[in-house]
């Protein structure tokens, strides 16, 4: 946790401040959109509250409901 | 508008495609399982398929001179649905990122360091090619023939050293297995190491070589598939089909090398190439996310996206799939079946509708 903080400060720290200079506002609402998705998400992998994985969603749905698969060897 | 002013030449883009396709050396084993000894036809099947689609991505590149694949979707096909075929590029990008950097972790907690936590290992991974990728493209070009000179010393050196204990009957017999598991391999392999050369088209466009990238592309490719083909005969030859029980053929056939007791151990010559490789790989996906992210925000520069979005990657690389096996048997269905039409499918037709439309010209008529 103080691992994922320290990290999340510093990439606040590194990217910001020139952001915020160079009046880049497209620039600085993008970034703040993922940061506080990859925030969100490593939150989430460090109080070990499962993430659903993309990869999953499309198997199910590739796989299972659309029958598109190899058969199994 | 370029959101980044680098420039690369053609023998830059050779090598970058080369380094690219030798960074997919240890995923041929996703197709060692199905495809046993044969894999070495499938390899060369599998770069057959998928050389037209590349040459209709580098075709796409000459048309569209200074575009990027985001600006190629909105100009082909009107600002709405090209966004929509942008962002499922992006997913693209964005899962086989986050793969990538989970083939690192993997190899270095199954092989060369066991006891490192598997997330410190994707963390530093990923910091690293954030650094690479802050530098721009061009820095990432100017090193790339070194990464290929690396892995083909090691792919040949390795390979001289196991002369004596090739056999050249384990690749028999030809042709034994059923035509559907060919068929899985060659589409495994025409995704894996070729197909996902579409990142490329992020690339392409700060190439200052007036000919067009498609011989580079080209030769790059030959250069990529040449290498992956030595490593799996080595494997074959060596290990014949007891190469499927391994979870990695490469590192296991390495390992064999015993030159008089005093050259043993070289397993960590892979580790040092494939570490170097996938790096590079990486380095390039993560460039065209960002920059094709950058695009779709209308952004004047990729570089404040860089260190977020490999923080998501890394995350993504960590949970997406819950086993070794579970990754193996997703990418071998569902993850080579979405990307298909993303590969073989839009490029091709998106290059037809240009055609049709008479793009870029009208693109430029307007614009005066």
């Amino acid at each position: 946790m103080i691992y994922l903080l320290l990290v999340y400060a510093f990439i606040f720290l590194v990217n910001v401040p020139g952001l915020v200079k160079r009046k880049e506002r497209k620039e600085l609402v993008a970034f703040l959109v993922l940061y506080a998705i990859g925030f969100a998400l490593g939150l989430m992998y460090a109080l070990d509250i499962p993430i659903p994985s993309p990869m999953k969603g499309l198997q199910y749905l590739i796989s299972d409901k659309l029958g598109l698969k190899y058969p199994q060897h | 508008m370029s959101i980044e002013k680098g420039k690369i030449s053609g023998r830059q883009l050779m090598f970058m495609f080369a380094g690219f396709i030798q960074g997919s050396a240890l995923l041929i084993d996703f197709t060692v399982g199905i495809t046993e000894h044969q894999t070495w036809m499938v390899i060369l099947a599998g770069l057959i398929v998928t050389i037209p689609f590349i040459l209709s991505y580098a075709a796409l590149a000459k048309r569209f001179p200074g575009n990027d694949l985001v600006r190629i979707n909105d100009m082909v096909y009107g600002r709405f649905i090209g966004k929509a075929l942008s962002l499922y590029y992006i997913f693209f990008l964005s899962m086989t990122l986050s793969f990538n950097i989970l083939d690192v972790g993997e190899l270095y907690v199954n092989f060369l360091m066991p006891d490192t936590p598997f997330f410190f290992l994707l963390s530093v991974f990923a910091a690293v090619i954030a650094y690479a990728v802050y530098k721009g493209i061009e820095a990432l070009a100017k090193v790339s023939h070194l990464f290929v000179a690396t892995s083909l010393f090691v792919t040949i050196s390795t390979s001289l050293l196991l002369v004596d204990q090739m056999d050249f009957t384990r690749f028999q017999p030809l042709f034994e297995l059923p035509f559907i598991k060919l068929l899985q391999g060659i589409h495994i392999m025409s995704i894996i190491p070729f197909g996902e050369t579409i990142a490329f088209l992020m690339i392409m466009e700060h190439m200052n070589d007036t000919k067009g990238p498609a011989r580079y592309s080209f030769f790059g490719v030959l250069v990529g598939a040449a290498s992956l083909l030595i490593v799996s005969v080595r494997n074959t030859a060596v290990l014949g089909r007891t190469q499927t029980i391994w979870t990695s053929p490469s590192f296991q056939s390495i390992r064999l090398i015993d030159i008089g007791t005093v050259l043993t151990r070289m397993d960590f010559l892979i580790g040092i190439a494939q570490t170097m490789l996938i790096f590079f790989k990486c380095s390039i996906f993560l460039y065209a996310l960002t920059t094709a992210l950058s695009q779709l925000f209308g952004l004047k520069s990729y570089k404040p996206l860089v260190l977020p979005v490999a923080g998501i990657e890394v995350i993504i690389a960590a949970t997406v799939f819950q086993s070794p096996v579970d990754h193996a048997e997703i990418t071998q269905n569902a993850g080579i079946i979405y990307s298909a039409p993303l590969i073989y499918v839009l490029p091709p037709l998106t290059l037809l509708i240009a055609k049709i439309r008479g793009l870029p010209k009208i693109e430029r008529s307007k614009g005066k």
